[in-house]
C-alpha cells in the first residue's frame, strides 16, 4: 500500500494505493499517517480510495478509527471515490452512514469549508 | 578406533573430507539419507554401498544410472584396496580415495575419529530431541571446538556464529585440556574471523609481526599471537535433484591459534579441519534448528490447547427443540479464529441463536471471541428482545477500549409459532429460504464495538414450517479459489437451493463440500463459519 498526500486548502488529500488490510500491513500504515497529520495539526483529511481495490476487516477497523481520532480533535475524514467493493462492505456493515462520501474532489472539499461554518 | 581405520577421503565442488567406514553397511548417494552424500552430476540417488565385513570392505554398484567406476574400471562389485580411487558416473569432478593406512600419521586419525564423533552426536542429538535437552548448541560447539583444538595441535580456539542480521557473535572459547575460557580473556581481532566469513575461504595467517597488515591486527598482535588458522563453518546443502545448484551458507568461523612456531602449518591439519568444520557446521546448525523448534513448540502447544478451549466453548453443532432444528460450525483459518456462535434457550420456549465474526484472525481476535461469548452469555437470558441484547454487547465491547477492534454479529429469537425477531449489527445478511422465496435480514445497526451510543433495531419475520435460516460468516461468501474469485452470496444461495429439503446438518455439510471444492486448493484466508436454523411448526 502506497500514501501520496497534498494540501488542498485547509485540506489534507491522501491518495491511498493497494489494499488496506492486515496481511500487508496497510491498516497500520493508514493509522501512522492519520495520527501524524492530526499530530501535525491537519485534522481535516480527505481519503482518496480509487486506488483501493481491497479493504479487509482490519482495514476497515483503522478507518473507522482514524475517522472517530480526527472527529475526537475536532476535525474530518471523509471519503472520496469509494470502490464499489468498499462500498458493498459499508453497506453491509451499516457504516456507510457514519462516513461522508463524495465522487467528486470537488465537492468533498467544498464540504469540509461548509463544516467548519457550522 | 584402530590405526588401520578404513575411510573415504573425498574430494569434490564442496571442499575435502573425510568418511569413516565404521558401520556395516555405508551408503553412496544424492540422496539425504545417504552416509555419504555427493552431489554430482552423474550420481544416482543411491548409487552404490560398501559392506564392512571381517576387515574387508567391499563396493558394490547398486544399479546406478551412470556406473561405478574403480581406478577407471566399471565396477558391479569388489572389494577396496588401500588407495584405490572410486569414481561415480562419467564425470571427473568428485574423487574418492579408499584409504586404510595410516600413513598421514595420528592427526589425520584423530579427524577422523573426531568427525566420528560429531556423526555419533549428530545421532545423538536425535535422541536428545527426544528428552528435551536445551543444552544441545552449547554441547555441540564445545565438542566442535574441543575436537579442532585436538586435530590441529592449536593451543585455544573459538567460534563465532552468525546472528539473524548476517553479523558474527562471539559463542564460546576453549583452550587446550578442554578448559572453558571467557570471551573477555580471549580478546582477538574480529578483523580474521569477518575477512573468512565473507569470503568463505580458510585463512592461515603465519606470525602476525611480519605481516604489513600487522598495524590492522593490532588486538592481535597485542597478544603476541603467532599463528592462526581460521576456517569457515560451511553449511551443505544437498540438493534432491542432480541439476539444482547445491547451495551453501556459512553460518560462522572456527578459530585457532598457537605461539609455536609453524603449527597449524602441517596440509593434514588443514585437511583435517575443512573435514571438520563441515560436520561441524551440520551439527551446529541442528542444534539451532533444534533449540528453534522446541521454542516453537512451545507456542504451538500453547495455540493446540486454546484451540481445543475455543472449540469447547461452542455449542455442540445439532440442537434440537420442540420447533426446530438447527445445525452449526466454525472452522479457524488458523489454529485460532475470531468467529464463533452460540445458541440460547429461553424459559418462554423461544430459541436464541448468535453468529460472530471478529476483525482480524488468530489469537488477539480469538480472545475477543471468547469475551463476547462470556458477555452474551451473560446477558442473552436476561434480554427478552434482540435490539437490547445487541445494544448491551455493543456497550459491553466499547468499554473493554480496544482500538480499531471490532466484530459483526446476527442474533435472531424464534418463537414457537414462527416468529422470527432478530438484529443484524453490521453482519452478512443471513438469508430465510422458504419454498419460492428467499428474504435477507438486514435490520439492525454498525458493527459492535466502535460507537458508544449506535443504536440497534430489531425486526421480525413470520416463518412458514420447513423455512431454513442460514446465517454464516464472510469467510464463507468471500472464501477465494486459486483464479481470485470469490465463492459470492449467489453461489451459496444456488447451494442452498441443490440441497434444498435436507436437514439442516445435511444441508451444513453439502454447503461445505461445495464451498471446498470451489476453493480447490487456495489456501483459507478467513475463518469459515454456518449456523442453520430450520423451523419445524
Amino acid at each position: 500500500m502506497q500514501l501520496e498526500q497534498r494540501i488542498v486548502g485547509q485540506v489534507t488529500v491522501v491518495k491511498v494505493t493497494g489494499d488496506i488490510t492486515l496481511n500487508k500491513g496497510g491498516d497500520v500504515l493508514l493509522k501512522d499517517k492519520v495520527q501524524s497529520l492530526i499530530q501535525q495539526g491537519q485534522k481535516d483529511i480527505l481519503l482518496d480510495l480509487s486506488g483501493v481495490s481491497y479493504v479487509d476487516s482490519a482495514g476497515l477497523g483503522e478507518l473507522v478509527q482514524a475517522y472517530a481520532t480526527t472527529k475526537n480533535r475536532g476535525g474530518a475524514l471523509k471519503l472520496l471515490s469509494v470502490t464499489k467493493r468498499l462500498k458493498d462492505l459499508l453497506v453491509v456493515t451499516k457504516l456507510l452512514t457514519v462516513f461522508d462520501t463524495f465522487e467528486s474532489e470537488a465537492d468533498a472539499i467544498a464540504s469540509f469549508g461548509a463544516a467548519s461554518k457550522t | 578406533m584402530t590405526s588401520d581405520q578404513p575411510r573415504l577421503l573425498v574430494t569434490d565442488s564442496l571442499g575435502r573430507r573425510q568418511i569413516p567406514l565404521d558401520k556395516p553397511l555405508v551408503t553412496i548417494g544424492r540422496r539425504s539419507e545417504s552416509d555419504v552424500r555427493l552431489a554430482g552430476a552423474g550420481v544416482s540417488r543411491h548409487h552404490a554401498d560398501i559392506v564392512v565385513e571381517n576387515g574387508a570392505c567391499r563396493l558394490r554398484d547398486c544399479a546406478s544410472k551412470f556406473g561405478t567406476f574403480v581406478n577407471g574400471r566399471r565396477a558391479e562389485e569388489q572389494v577396496l584396496a588401500h588407495g584405490d580411487r572410486i569414481r561415480l558416473g562419467e564425470t571427473e569432478d568428485t574423487e574418492i580415495v579408499f584409504l586404510t593406512g595410516g600413513e598421514d600419521g595420528a592427526r589425520e586419525h584423530s579427524a577422523v575419529s573426531a568427525v566420528s564423533e560429531l556423526r555419533h552426536l549428530a545421532a545423538l542429538l536425535e535422541g536428545l530431541r527426544a528428552l528435551g535437552s536445551g543444552r544441545v548448541l552449547e554441547d555441540v560447539l564445545t565438542l566442535v571446538l574441543d575436537s579442532a583444538i585436538e586435530v590441529t595441535g592449536a593451543e585455544r580456539g573459538f567460534i563465532m556464529l552468525a546472528n539473524q542480521a548476517g553479523q558474527l557473535e562471539f559463542k564460546l572459547a576453549r583452550a587446550r585440556g578442554q578448559v572453558t575460557m571467557s570471551g573477555r580473556t580471549f580478546e582477538t581481532s574480529r578483523k580474521i574471523p569477518e575477512t573468512v566469513f565473507n569470503t568463505g575461504r580458510q585463512m592461515i595467517v603465519e606470525d602476525l609481526m611480519d605481516e604489513v597488515l600487522a598495524a590492522q591486527h593490532t588486538g592481535t598482535v597485542a597478544l603476541g599471537i603467532r599463528h592462526v588458522l581460521c576456517a569457515p563453518l560451511r553449511l551443505v546443502r544437498y540438493v534432491e535433484r542432480a541439476e539444482d545448484k547445491s547451495e551453501d551458507k556459512i553460518v560462522g568461523v572456527l578459530y585457532l591459534d598457537s605461539r609455536e612456531r609453524g603449527a597449524l602449518k602441517s596440509h593434514s591439519a588443514r585437511t583435517a579441519l575443512e573435514t571438520l568444520s563441515m560436520e561441524a557446521a551440520v551439527a551446529i546448525e541442528n542444534a539451532r534448528l533444534y533449540r528453534e523448534a522446541l521454542e516453537r513448540a512451545k507456542l504451538d502447544q500453547e495455540l493446540t490447547v486454546a484451540a481445543a478451549i475455543q472449540q469447547s466453548l461452542l455449542p455442540a453443532s445439532n440442537r434440537s427443540g420442540r420447533f426446530f432444528s438447527t445445525a452449526g460450525t466454525s472452522v479457524p483459518c488458523r489454529s485460532v479464529g475470531g468467529d464463533f456462535f452460540d445458541y440460547v434457550d429461553f424459559p418462554s420456549g423461544q430459541f436464541g441463536f448468535i453468529l460472530g465474526d471478529v476483525a482480524g484472525k488468530g489469537a488477539p481476535a480469538a480472545l475477543l471471541a471468547a469475551a463476547v461469548l462470556g458477555s452474551f452469555g451473560s446477558e442473552a437470558t436476561y434480554q427478552t428482545r434482540p435490539a437490547p441484547l445487541v445494544t448491551r454487547l455493543n456497550v459491553n465491547l466499547f468499554r473493554r477500549n480496544i482500538k480499531a477492534r471490532f466484530l459483526t454479529a446476527f442474533y435472531g429469537m424464534l418463537a414457537p409459532d414462527g416468529a422470527l425477531t432478530y438484529s443484524n449489527a453490521g453482519h452478512n445478511a443471513p438469508f430465510v429460504v422458504g419454498p419460492t422465496t428467499v428474504r435477507r435480514l438486514e435490520t439492525g445497526g454498525t458493527v459492535l464495538g466502535l460507537f458508544e451510543h449506535a443504536s440497534y433495531e430489531e425486526d421480525t419475520v413470520m416463518l412458514a414450517p420447513g423455512d431454513v435460516i442460514i446465517a454464516f460468516s464472510d469467510g464463507v461468501s468471500e472464501a477465494f479459489n486459486e483464479a481470485g474469485d470469490e465463492y459470492t452470496d449467489e453461489r451459496l444461495l444456488a447451494s442452498v437451493n441443490t440441497h434444498r429439503g435436507k436437514s439442516p446438518q445435511a444441508l451444513l455439510d453439502g454447503l461445505l463440500v461445495d464451498v471446498h471444492s470451489f476453493c480447490g486448493d487456495a489456501t483459507p484466508s478467513d475463518d469459515v463459519t454456518l449456523v442453520i436454523v430450520r423451523y419445524e411448526g
